[in-house]
């Protein structure tokens, strides 16, 4: 009985680590596959009898895409809009979210609702509005603008996920320091902020990451050299050159390099932040 | 000068009413206790004196002021929550301190202060831990700490000792009661404990449903209650009622009821007809006579020794009571008792009101 019990958590586990591995594979396969040409030469790349692991290695790809490139130009413009993106969401976003959560004003919740059909309809569907109007005030073409267009979408997710948080904040410690001398806001910075601050850097953690890896708004809103973020500037390289694979995924990686700077720095807290949610007192 | 007086403070949640019209006035030095059921409105009136909620009508005065128009921070309180609210990201002396802190006092003196609050409190060795490596005794005491440090002109405390057990919960009681004879500072005090109203009140404000049903002194409460409801809310066990009628008598009034039948003296008018009431007795005022005395009589029903008394559940009629008898009482089930109760100790009730009849 116990034999065959064990027996059967056995086959359990075996089957749930098959399934999480081929996920794994499935996940993180093209990834390694793009390391791995971008560490090849041309030559190598496209060939007659597919190569698995590079025979030679090469970090040409990755001399050629800084140099020879306006690679570094869209990876700073790229920094310029995450950057202001963030910015404005934890400003306008903390304090709405605080608003939210701690008020009962008329429309509240109309408002939070209103903020999530904002998120349901297709992005296509915003994106032509929206040129319009950054057209009228002239923010087509540049990174504020872009950035505000990131903000439209991605700020509703931001004051969701944090009103989650502060709401898991006991309120009366917010009245004790009421009581001890603060005021709302100075109650909100000293006390609910340090609380909330794991969800806080979840929460922007996940814009950042959105906000450095939208495409579509890029595409769309950005013209010139000055404003052009990196998904869509390597994209538009496969236009410029003859299709450089090794180059393009040399690019690919280097992109991707500050998200995993960055997730490995905040790694621990956002976890916390993200499963904890509740905060205990 | 009162300290704090109260003057018909209405609170609406939307078209939901939930304090009808208080009145209280708490003298200097007094300990206000707000005793009620849950959601009479006691923490709502509480958090409106502290400023943390508004009114929809009335007016505070603290110290002679009307606060209506004054935040929290700057109507001189100090308040002590239920779940502590200690601030989980700062040591335990930085959160006695907050309030200090928050009123710009030099670092040197703060320490001082907060020094001083913990030898009070005999949190001293705690003062470089957080909040959330202590006991919910310490945390108690440190919460006691972060108010008294203020030495404010109120101290408003909410059910600060919901969340200890049962010993730790009369330790601090006494605790309280030291600190309040110690500093002198007035305190409201909200409760749904009947005990701790008992023992530490000057002044016992009964609520139910918004309205205050009776404001006096704990004595008084617990001997002459006001309505059937503070009767029975206040004493463990709680009040027998027996429901009967009055009937005019050669020596007084007799209140009769099946089983019952007992002289009272009346203190004004003669009752001149007869009429239903509702008769309250203290299961401590019951004893045991000879049944040529007896104004009681029953059969036992349970008898239950608790060590320094012995509780018997009497059948009295269609009514069950509880007296409260001595530790060797000798009956059994199925037994008759004859009892007899002072007639100065019990209480009239009108059955439909439910209020206090004096005769
Ligand atoms: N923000 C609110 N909105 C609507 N109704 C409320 C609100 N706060 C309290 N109430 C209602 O007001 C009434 C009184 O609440 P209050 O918290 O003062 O009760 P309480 O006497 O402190 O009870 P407890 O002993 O359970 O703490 C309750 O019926 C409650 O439902
Ligand atoms: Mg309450």
């Amino acid at each position: 009985m116990i034999e065959s019990k064990r027996q059967r958590r056995m086959i359990a586990n075996i089957a749930t680590y098959i399934v999480l591995a081929s996920l794994t594979v499935f996940c993180i396969g093209p990834m390694i596959w793009m390391f791995l040409t971008s560490l090849k030469y041309e030559a190598d790349i496209v060939t007659q009898t597919m190569q698995y692991l590079p025979s030679r290695v090469t970090f040409d790809n990755y001399v050629a895409i800084w140099t020879q490139s306006g690679f570094p130009r869209l990876i700073g413009n790229s920094l310029v809009v995450t950057f202001l993106t963030v910015t404005v969401c934890v400003v306008t976003g903390t304090l709405a979210a605080y608003a939210f959560s701690r008020f009962a004003f008329r429309g509240r919740d109309q408002l939070m609702l209103g903020y999530l059909v904002v998120r349901m309809f297709p992005a296509v569907m915003m994106i032509i509005p929206l040129y319009v109007v950054m057209r009228g005030v002239g923010l087509v073409d540049s990174r504020f603008g872009l950035a505000l267009a990131y903000t439209s979408f991605l700020l509703p997710l931001f004051v969701w996920m944090l009103k989650g948080f502060f709401d898991s904040a006991p309120k009366e410690l917010e009245s004790a320091a009421r009581i001890d001398g603060s005021t709302r806001l100075g109650a909100m910075v000293r006390i609910v902020m340090p609380l909330a601050r794991n969800g806080l850097v979840a929460s922007s953690v996940f814009i950042a990451i959105a906000a450095w890896n939208e495409f579509l708004f890029a595409l769309m809103l950005t013209t010139g050299q000055g404003s052009r973020t990196w998904p869509v500037g390597l994209q538009l390289m496969v236009g410029e050159f003859q299709l450089p694979w090794g180059v393009l995924a040399a690019g690919g990686i280097l992109s991707i390099i500050p998200v995993i700077v960055l997730f490995a720095i905040v790694q621990r807290t956002m976890v916390q932040g993200l499963t904890a949610g509740a905060i205990k007192g | 000068m009162a300290t704090l007086s109260i003057r018909d403070v209405r609170k609406s949640y939307g078209s939901v009413q939930v304090l009808h019209g208080v009145d209280i006035e708490l003298e200097d030095g007094g300990f206000l206790v707000l005793l009620g059921p849950s959601g009479c409105g006691k923490s709502t009136l509480l958090n409106i004196i502290a400023g943390l909620d508004d009114t929809s009508g009335g007016d505070i005065l603290i110290g002679g002021r009307s606060v209506l128009d004054l935040a929290p921070k700057d109507r001189n309180i100090a308040m002590v929550f239920q779940s502590y609210a200690l601030y989980p990201t700062m040591s335990v002396a930085r959160n006695i301190g907050f309030g200090l802190e928050m009123r710009g006092v030099g670092a040197d003196q703060r320490k001082r202060a907060v020094e001083d609050a913990a030898r009070m409190l005999q949190i001293s060795h705690l003062l470089d831990r957080r909040p959330a490596n202590l006991s919910g005794g310490q945390r108690q005491r440190v919460a006691m700490g972060r108010a008294i440090v203020r030495d404010p002109e109120l101290f408003l405390f909410d059910e600060p000792l919901s969340n200890l057990d049962a010993k730790l919960r009369v330790e601090m009681r006494t605790e309280i009661k030291r600190l309040h004879e110690r500093l002198g500072t007035s305190i409201v005090y909200v409760t749904h404990d009947q005990i701790e109203a008992m023992t530490l009140g000057t002044k016992v404000a009964v609520m139910k449903g918004g309205y205050i049903q009776q404001l006096d002194d704990p004595r008084t409460i617990y001997e002459r209650p006001a309505n059937m409801f503070v009767a029975s809310f206040i004493g463990s066990p709680a009040m027998n009622f027996l429901a009967g009628r009055l009937v005019p008598d050669s020596e007084g009034v007799q209140f009769q009821a099946s089983g019952v039948s007992i002289v009272l003296p009346t203190r004004n008018r003669p009752v001149d007809s007869e009429r239903p009431v509702v008769l309250g007795i203290r299961p401590e005022e019951l004893r045991t006579v000879p049944r040529n005395r007896a104004s009681i009589m029953g059969e036992i029903d349970v008898v239950e020794p608790t060590g320094p008394e012995t509780m018997v559940t009497v059948q009295v009629g269609e009514h069950a009571i509880i007296a409260r008898l001595p530790p060797r009482f000798a009956g059994r089930r199925k037994e008759p008792i004859c009892l007899a109760v002072d007639p100065a100790s019990v209480n009239l009730f009108d059955p439909d009101s439910g209020r206090r009849i004096d005769i």
